[in-house]
This record gives C-alpha cells, sequence and structure tokens, in this order.
C-alpha cells in the first residue's frame, strides 16, 4: 500500500534547481493557497504546524518513561492519567486534543498498539509514525497473530505472559511503559531516556541494552 | 449475500484480522509537500472545517482501489478536495484554475 | 415508537442527571458488540462484531460519537465510550497463542449489548 513512495528515491536529493512539483502536491499548494485567500486558515498557520509536528519525537516519549522509571511518584500520576502527566510535568500539549492511556508491561502482561482501521498513534508525545505502523500488515495482523507479529521484530513473550494488544478506534491514544532492563541500576534518567526506542513504546520490541533499534 | 453487498459493509481501511504479508519495517522522511498536508490536517481540525473523523471517511469513500493504490498523504489531499466540494467552501473547477495556476509558476520558473 | 419510561437515578443530594448522562455500563459488565452494518463510516472493526467481553473502563468525559462526527457532526449528542476487552480466542477461533492473550479496544455505548 506504501510502496509507492519508494518509486522515487530520488526525492531526497536537494539539488538547486528545485524538481517540479507532481500531481498531488499542486493539488495541496493549491488547497492551502485557496483556504488561506479565503480566510478560512491563517497565513502563518501551517508552518506554526509544521514546527509543532518537528518538536514531537520519540525523544519526547522516552524522557516520559525514564522519568517514571526513577519516579514512582510520577509513574503512577502518569499511569492515572497519561495526558495530565505529560502536560504538567513535560509541558507536552495534546494539539489534536486525544486523550492519553498509558500501558505499563509487567512480568505478566506485555502491551502492544495498533490502529486497525487507520493511524492512530500518540502523536503529541511520539511524532509522526513509521511508515510500517500505518501499512497493512502490521495493523491486519497485530489484532490476530501478535505473537507472530512480535516474533518479526525478534521479540519472544513467553506462554504465562499476557499479550494484550489495544486497538485505537476513537480519542485515546496508547503509549506503552516497557520494562526497565535489568543492569541499569546506576543510569541516570538522561542515560535511561538514551536506551528507550520508539518501537519499545509500541510495544514491539522490548528496551534492550544490547540489541538498540532504530529510534 | 450478494457480492456487491460487502462493498459496502466493508469499508476499504478495515484490515484488522485481514490475510497479509509478513512485516517490512519501513520507514520514509516526509517529503516538504507531505508535512505541509499533515499540518493542512490538523489546523483543518481545529477550526472543525474538516474534523479528524470527516477526514477518516473521506479517505475510505474514495473506495477501496484509492485506498489500495494511492499514498497515505496523497488518500488525504484527495479526500480534502472532495470534502471541500461537498461543504461548497471549495469548486471543483476553482481548484482545477488553481491547479492549473501553481503548475504554471513551476513551467515558468524552471525556463 | 415508544418505551417505558427511564426510571429516574436520583443522587443522594438530590440531583437529579439528564437522561444519557450515567454511562449505562461499569467496569466488569459482560457485553456483547451488536451485529449491524453502518453505511457510509464506522468506527467498530468488522472483526468485533457478535463478539463478546467484559467492559474495563468507562472513558470520560463523554464524546460525540465518531460515526456521526464523520459526517461533519462537531458537537451535541454525546455519550459514553468504553474499554472493552475480549479474549483473542472469543475473535479467532483456533487462536494458536496463550489463552490469556487478550484485545482492547474503544466502543461507543451504543454498539454495546447487556449479556
Amino acid at each position: 500500500m506504501e510502496t509507492h513512495d519508494h518509486d522515487h528515491p530520488d526525492v531526497h536529493q536537494k539539488s538547486a534547481a528545485e524538481p517540479a512539483p507532481r500531481y498531488y502536491e499542486i493539488m495541496e499548494t493549491a488547497v492551502r493557497e485557496l483556504l488561506v485567500e479565503k480566510k478560512l486558515v491563517g497565513p502563518g498557520e501551517i508552518s506554526r504546524q509544521i514546527e509543532v509536528l518537528d518538536s514531537r519525537t520519540p525523544a519526547l516519549g522516552a524522557k516520559v518513561v525514564a522519568r517514571a522509571w526513577v519516579d514512582p511518584e510520577f509513574r503512577a500520576r502518569l499511569l492515572a492519567n497519561g495526558r495530565t502527566a505529560c502536560e504538567s510535568e513535560f509541558g507536552i500539549s495534546f494539539y489534536d486534543d486525544t486523550k492519553l492511556i498509558v500501558l505499563e508491561n509487567t512480568d505478566k502482561i506485555h502491551n502492544l498498539i495498533v490502529c486497525t482501521l487507520c493511524s492512530c498513534y500518540p502523536r503529541p508525545v511520539l511524532g509522526l509514525p513509521p511508515d510500517w505502523y500505518k501499512a497493512k500488515p502490521y495493523r491486519a495482523r497485530a489484532v490476530r497473530e501478535p505473537r507472530a507479529v512480535l516474533a518479526e521484530f525478534g521479540t519472544d513473550i513467553p506462554e504465562d505472559v499476557e499479550i494484550r494488544v489495544s486497538d485505537s478506534t476513537a480519542m485515546v491514544r496508547y503509549l506503552v511503559l516497557p520494562q526497565r532492563p535489568v543492569g541499569t541500576e546506576n543510569f541516570t534518567e538522561e542515560q535511561l531516556a538514551e536506551i528507550v526506542t520508539r518501537d519499545a513504546m509500541i510495544g514491539v520490541v522490548r528496551v534492550n541494552l544490547e540489541n538498540r533499534s532504530t529510534p | 449475500m450478494n457480492s456487491t453487498e460487502n462493498l459496502v459493509k466493508r469499508l476499504p481501511n478495515d484490515i484488522g484480522g485481514l490475510p497479509a504479508d509478513r512485516i517490512q519495517q519501513i520507514d520514509h522522511e516526509l517529503l516538504p509537500w507531505e508535512k505541509r498536508c499533515h499540518a493542512l490536517a490538523d489546523v483543518l481540525d481545529f477550526h472543525k472545517i474538516i474534523n479528524t473523523e470527516e477526514k477518516r471517511r473521506g479517505v475510505e469513500q474514495l473506495g477501496g482501489e484509492m485506498v489500495g493504490k494511492l499514498t497515505y498523504y496523497e488518500r488525504w489531499i484527495v479526500a480534502f478536495a472532495f470534502i471541500l466540494f461537498q461543504k461548497a467552501i471549495l469548486t471543483p473547477d476553482e481548484l482545477a484554475q488553481k491547479m492549473k495556476e501553481v503548475e504554471s509558476r513551476y513551467s515558468r520558473s524552471t525556463l | 415508537m415508544t418505551s417505558a419510561p427511564p426510571t429516574t437515578t436520583k443522587h443522594p443530594t438530590g440531583i437529579v442527571k439528564a437522561l444519557g448522562e450515567e454511562p449505562v455500563f461499569k467496569p466488569g459488565d459482560p457485553v456483547r458488540i451488536s451485529i449491524r452494518y453502518p453505511v457510509g463510516h464506522y468506527r467498530v472493526p468488522m472483526y468485533m462484531r457478535g463478539k463478546r467481553g467484559i467492559v474495563e473502563l468507562i472513558l470520560e468525559p463523554m464524546a460525540v460519537n465518531n460515526e456521526e462526527e464523520g459526517f461533519g457532526r462537531n458537537a451535541g449528542s454525546k455519550g459514553y465510550y468504553y474499554r472493552v476487552g475480549v479474549s483473542l480466542t472469543e475473535l479467532w477461533p483456533g487462536y494458536a497463542g496463550s489463552p490469556q492473550d487478550r484485545l482492547v479496544i474503544e466502543v461507543f455505548e451504543c454498539w454495546l449489548e447487556r449479556i
């Protein structure tokens, strides 16, 4: 479904002569300019929202997770209300007016998040989702064979641990609070944040000191 | 159930549990226009010109072929155009004229 | 269509809540997801239809049914969403994983049937 993007590897190259825009880009420019001309959208609104989007990356979520690992009271507040904990203690605004439920992984439960109908994702805390999260294989299979999906990410969950898949359909977004790995007892909060990956906060991998997946 | 009924009953985005391939852990950095398109979606929702749920519904109503073949943000911008027409915020001709104008800027500047 | 008038729930303070203001279900309630086919837009995936689960959480505050939002209704007629947990063995006959594996999903009140 998303393969079309990869037919154009040259688009990342920035040359002095800007390449002529393609059909859909022309449509995007035309729609945007018409809405600004009609004063339905303010002239600076789109660029400001791009700054908002650029300011949200998995590093933000990683800081939240690290804080929860070192501060049990924050952890309790985060689990009680993910949004207000992120807002009041990290200044993370929920610009899309979603709520946040933080799902804690334990020795008995492993959480995994998916949106089978579209691409709901905790964007205020993690930024935009990766392509595989929005593509058919993950969305179709995460709800039906989560253990096989996890295995494809190299994650083996013992049979006696419950897999809990959260399918996001409405105004709630989910963030997985991964388990703190053993061997990090002497890590500072900043060092802990560095080992927390995006994929661990989706729940497809564990936080692992050896195999750090791409953030 | 006759065979066309299911085309109405099951939306093209409703794929949870369907057979699918191995997961390819792909990602790409958004192109500038894709990021603008995402920002536009957010702003349209802020003003409730097109709320997020209308955007989803608009994408679904592109139909199975377009949902399957267009990329993520291609689906969004086409859905926005359709919804803006339905709401009489834009007219098809207005958009066509504007697209022609946008295109001509580039063909002139690259001469 | 007429139905029996709903019983009035009186709070100890004497405050009477408006119709629909109290959630119909509470955590722990067993429910079944309705089998029906909205035309044009829905947010309850096909794989959930007719399945039995347990209400885990009432999502506060009330919100507009997103199936109506999809057609431009931005306010009015709010209701409750619930997090409903369903066993994967209930969802997928022959499920190969552990019998305790579960899926949790947000469902708007009108889709839930008491069992």
